[in-house]
């Protein structure tokens, strides 16, 4: 990082021979005609001027919490070049005719395989590559979705190549539900805003078209006699790697996300269990594998399903996009027969050819894959388990021949392929701009009659140090790219939200939030306050630490209550009632900050409010993600940190206060004031009340000398944030009745319990009611604290306590309270968050005697 | 000749807690197939389902849907059928299967033919069922002799052991073995079969069993049933029952056809509970309304 990194200039760009290049002419060495503004772009901006907008790219992702899970691995930033690939618009014209010719046949395609298998019959398709594939799903045969004329196959991608004569090809088709639109509308939105000059002179195709249609495609695809149909996203989690995409989807199409577990089959349709009621889904906008979706006719152990779903289907009662099954598209085997496929069943083969393709159930072609092994790309016609492909030059001579034995075993599941010599687009690497190959995924979305192509799509390219031969793909490491679709004459600019037409009734705001979002709402923020007072408490006692060291024997009585209080608020015990800790409490402080496998510490908090954000995604504000992400990091950040030097512990309390206090500020500034921030605030507001009421029991209710007291106080005034108010107010000296009128009763401070559970009746108040009760549970026990809390007068607690050891009635008051509010959380859980029960596959009936 | 049969298969499940909501598909309802013909079947579940429905699976097959949505902590499920068999059936039917050798059946290949030959999640070929197979098929024997050969032999070689295999236990465990119950008889019936690239899929139903005077009571009394069938091209399903070494006759009543058990299994299900399953019982009765 010290030494300066030598760049060349952009305009030394060098692609090798022997491909096909997007920016230059392999004769004239010079940039194709549409590419020509931007390369002077290029040039006049620089190398490092590319390489500084490259970092900014990666920060503005951050801050939208743009990541890519790869399974088994942590997950990752999305990477994006900043350079976008350009594409003119006579070339793309031909490109959505094709992707759009190619939608269409495989919808007919699709519609045949789960109804008259008309193509089977007639031999255009070998049965195996259907019956055989585990995309293939019987239970669906003769489903339709939506009416008489809505197309099968809803969304489509089309993975792009081009070979070294510049012409295009199909790499591979996506049907079960294509993903990436979404990280291509972040690509855009980001790309747009580190190069702006640039993307305004252009004349770039927009992507809202592309999402309108969707939206117009969702509600078109509903089952008849419908008229304003309920639309949600199925995702099977937050830790799916795609999950942010299903995120930006439902945000940004504003449909609620909902998993499995949300969703439950009746006699009259599929429901969303939404606080309070059920309310009924229309269409489902699948991003779980099909297999999975329904426990009862599919996979009986999948969890991210919902039983019946497919029955519902059958009935007509929903529509499931892209239906259940549309994954047999997937089939490598296919390639092969889609040009006389294409003949039957449109009359014509189709213009943009697949990569060469051989199946090897056909003699003629397997002896020819088995011949060039070395060569060819083997897929298997069905992924199972194993990976989607082998490249035959990387293997071994004994893993070659155990490939040929498993293809000889099974030829009709193999097919081989040819390589492409891939084009190739500039990309910014560390010295200036490389050459790296690259495949672009184009997307189509079903209208009544045809398929809406997006004017662009997501590019990606070979990772850094690339062969020329590897895969490309997310997995394997691929960055992405913006694709810029050039017009003609600029376009006018649209919101793909903004519709015409008549106003749609805003819906119930109570009927948008499934239990489950509720719940991690609710969480949200009671971690996030736990976090915030931990890491208050921690502070304080890092303070006392420091002014006490080697001090007077006040100070360190004040000191082991603090610790003594840091235990027992966290319920970290044993803690610092082990005298080992006390004596050197340092191991045990830092642990409390970084150790989040340990409940009860700072980053453990942090992490579960993390998780929480991240499953209601939908729900929180862009913003949030800045906030977010920092915290991410930084928890990131205390992992790796082992050494606990005390003026770093300061920094970084400092600023996970920072990021907690900014989250907090959110919740306050940026939401609306709708059921899902009841819930968020009200998780605020319980916490903080137990959190302060368990702070008061471990410090205040037992005494010591007046000079140790004074201490702990001051102490406890600080950790619970009042300090200034209370300095301000009773500035001459501190007294414990003045402290807890402060802190317990004043219904103005925002830091005391009164405020809380003012607060939180007001929440709850908004929350559904239960049938035939005029308060709830959860309400009364509240109202019943507050009504206790407002009866009380500290005075009297703690003036009959002048000059014993402990004050018992203030004590048994203030456990009162805390153990009437954790009753009270106890019953909002139960209250509102109903959750499925475990899920079990029914007990089978045997054959032969099994009874 | 023919004879009519009531068919009684009544489950019971009972759950250590409360069980809300269950879905269940029921293959119970027999179909109608050759030979065979159903004049009434009704399920009738307790308690009373919220939902149930009716469909054909992509076999033919009748499937009852059935949601139960109250809270219950025992489910019965019982479904009485009328079915009528025409006595087209059994040993006399072999002569209409024809003389083809098994090399030509296997080589005819339409689509049902390349559907029943391909694996299936329970039964995938292997070479250790092709060798099993073997002496069975010689080359140029014809496919009516290989195959109740096979069928034979099967009944010959392995012993009937219920409760020493479980619906799980893999097939090559039973060749090895050499027990099993009629479910692993047919599997592996059908897994040699395909081993040699014939089309063959799995049957189940019932049986039967009142033994007519001075005939051995057969194995499989009042208890649902299954068996194997093969495709002859051309002229249709052969079903042969190697658990008790029969051609399939008019004593036998077809329910469903699959690839395997996991296409066709009596009930199976969901349920959302934090308890378990504490009893399953299964009562089956056949009765014959006609003599046979």
């Amino acid at each position: 990082m010290d030494s300066p990194v030598i760049t060349t200039p952009p305009s030394a760009y060098a692609p090798p021979g022997g491909r096909y290049d997007e920016m230059l002419d392999a004769a004239t060495r010079a940039p194709r005609e549409h590419w020509g503004d931007l390369a002077d772009a290029f040039e006049g901006l620089g190398t490092d001027e590319l390489l500084r907008r490259r970092d900014e790219a990666a920060r503005l992702l951050d801050q939208d919490g743009v990541v890519y899970n790869a399974y088994g691995a942590p997950s990752h930033s999305w990477s994006l070049d900043p350079l976008p690939t350009v594409i003119a618009s006579r070339e793309w014209q031909a490109i959505e005719s094709a992707v759009i010719e190619r939608a269409e046949l495989l919808n007919l395609i699709l519609d045949d395989l789960y109804g008259e298998r008309d193509l089977l019959r007639r031999g255009l398709i070998p049965p195996e590559i259907v019956f055989g594939h585990a995309g293939f799903l019987r239970a669906c045969d003769g489903v339709r979705t939506g009416g008489p004329d809505t197309q099968q196959l809803f969304s489509y991608a089309a993975d792009l190549g081009r070979d070294a004569d510049g012409g295009w090809c199909v790499l591979a088709d996506r049907t079960q539900a294509p993903s990436g639109f979404g990280y291509a509308l972040e690509n855009r939105t980001v790309t747009s805003r580190v190069l702006p000059s640039l993307y305004r002179g252009a004349n770039v195709h927009r992507l809202a078209p592309f999402f309108r249609a969707l939206r117009a495609g969702l509600q078109a695809a509903a089952p008849p006699g419908v008229e304003d149909p309920r639309i949600v996203v199925l995702t099977p989690g937050p830790w799916n790697e795609t999950a942010f995409e299903h995120a930006v989807l439902s945000s940004t199409l504003g449909y609620p996300l909902v998993e499995g577990s949300d969703l439950v089959v009746r006699p009259d349709g599929v429901f969303m269990g939404s606080l309070g009621a059920l309310e009924p889904v229309h269409v489902i906008l699948r991003r779980v594998d099909g297999w999975y979706c329904d426990p009862l006719e599919l996979k009986p152990d999948s969890q991210l399903g919902v039983a019946g779903l497919v029955e519902a289907t059958r009935r007509g009662a929903v529509s499931v996009v892209n239906p259940l099954g549309s994954s047999v598209l997937e089939n490598p085997a296919l390639l092969s027969f889609l040009p006389r496929l294409g003949e039957h069943l449109l009359g014509r083969t189709p213009r943009m050819a697949s990569v060469p393709t051989w199946w090897c159930g056909e003699d003629q072609a397997r002896a020819e894959v088995l011949h060039r092994l070395d060569e060819l790309v083997l897929r298997p016609v069905s992924r199972g388990a194993g990976p989607a492909s082998v490249l035959g030059w990387e293997l071994s001579a004994a893993e070659r021949d155990e490939l040929r034995a498993k293809i000889t075993r099974h030829p009709a599941m193999w097919v081989g392929q040819e390589p492409l010599a891939l084009a190739t687009t500039p990309t910014l690497g560390t010295h200036g701009l490389e050459a790296r190959r690259s495949v672009l995924r184009t997307y189509a979305v079903a209208r009544r009659d045809s398929y809406t192509v997006m004017s662009g799509g997501l590019t990606r390219v070979a990772p850094p140090g690339d062969d020329g031969r590897g895969r490309i793909s997310n997995q394997a490491g691929a960055i992405s790219k913006d694709t810029w679709v050039l017009t003609s004459e600029p376009e006018r600019q649209t919101g793909f939200w903004l519709e015409t037409g008549p106003a749609v009734e805003g819906l119930d705001p109570m009927a948008s939030l499934p239990a489950r979002a509720a719940e991690n709402l609710w969480w949200l923020g009671r971690y996030a306050e736990r976090a915030e007072s931990t890491v208050r408490l921690l502070r304080t006692v890092h303070d006392r630490r420091n002014e006490f060291q080697g001090g007077d024997p006040a100070s360190e009585a004040a000191l082991r209550v603090l610790l003594g209080a840091l235990t027992d608020v966290t319920a970290t015990t044993p803690g610092f009632s082990d005298p080992a800790r006390l004596a050197d409490p340092g191991p045990e402080l830092h642990a409390l900050l970084v150790d989040e496998h340990r409940p009860g510490t700072v980053a453990h908090a942090v992490r579960a409010l993390l998780q929480c954000a991240y499953a209601v995604r939908d729900q929180l504000s862009g913003d949030t993600w800045l906030v977010v992400g920092a915290l991410d990091r930084q928890i990131l950040e205390l992992r790796r940190r082992t050494g606990a030097g005390a003026p770093e512990t300061q920094a970084t309390l400092q600023r996970l206060m920072q990021g907690l206090l900014a989250l907090g500020g959110l919740g306050e500034e940026s939401m609306v004031r709708d059921l899902g921030w009841r819930f968020l605030d009200a998780g605020r507001r319980l916490e903080r009340a137990i959190q302060l009421l368990a702070l008061l029991r471990a410090t205040i209710t037992t005494t010591r000398d007046v000079a140790a007291d004074s201490l702990v106080l001051e102490s406890t005034l600080t950790a619970a944030e009042s300090i200034i108010t209370y300095r301000r107010r009773y500035r001459s000296r501190a007294q414990l009745e003045t402290a807890l009128e402060l802190l317990l009763l004043d219904e103005h401070n925002p830091r005391s319990l009164a405020y809380q559970l003012g607060r939180l009746m007001e929440d709850l108040a908004a929350l559904p009611p239960t049938a035939g009760q005029r308060l709830r549970a959860d309400q009364r026990l509240v109202l019943e604290t507050s009504t206790a809390l407002a009866l009380t007068d500290p005075a009297t607690m703690v003036g009959d306590s002048e000059g014993a050891a402990s004050r018992p009635a203030l004590d048994a008051l203030l456990g009162d309270l805390h153990a009437q509010l954790l009753a009270a959380a106890d019953e909002l859980d139960r209250e509102h968050f109903t959750r499925r029960l475990p899920q079990h596959t029914l007990g089978w009936t045997g054959t032969d005697g099994e009874a | 000749m023919g004879a009519t049969y009531r068919i009684t298969h009544r489950t019971e499940y009972r759950y250590s807690a409360r069980v809300a909501p269950s879905y269940s598909l029921l293959h119970l309802l027999p179909r109608d197939a050759p030979g065979q013909r159903c004049l009434e079947a009704a399920i009738t579940v307790d308690p009373a389902p919220e939902d149930q429905g009716e469909h054909r699976d992509f076999f033919g097959n009748r499937v009852a849907y059935v949601a139960v949505t109250a809270p219950h902590r025992a489910l019965t499920v019982t479904a009485t059928s009328v079915v009528e068999v025409d006595g087209g059936r059994g040993p006399a039917s072999l002569s209409l299967f024809g003389q083809q050798t098994w090399e030509e059946a296997r080589d005819h290949r339409d689509v049902e033919a390349v559907h029943y030959a391909l694996d299936s999640p329970r039964v995938e070929a292997d070479a250790a069922f092709a060798d099993y197979a073997a002496p069975s098929f010689t080359p140029g024997r014809q496919l009516v002799e290989a195959v109740t050969d096979l069928s034979s032999r099967i009944h010959a070689d392995f012993t009937f052991a219920p409760g020493e295999t479980k619906v799980d236990t893999p097939l090559t465990e039973v060749l090895e073995t050499r027990q099993g119950v009629c479910q692993d008889f047919a599997h592996l019936g059908i897994a040699c079969l395909r081993s040699l690239g014939l089309p063959a899929r799995y049957v189940s139903g019932y049986l039967e069993t009142d033994p007519p005077p001075g005939r051995p009571k057969l194995t499989g009394a009042d208890v649902s049933h299954a068996w194997f069938s093969v495709l002859f091209p051309g002229a249709g399903w052969l079903d042969l029952d190697p658990t008790n070494d029969q051609v399939v006759g008019d004593r036998h009543i077809v329910t469903a056809y699959g690839r395997d058990y996991s296409d066709v299994a009596p009930l199976s299900g969901v349920m959302y509970t934090r308890g378990r399953t504490t009893r399953l019982k299964v009562e089956v009765d056949v009765v014959a309304l006609t003599p046979a």
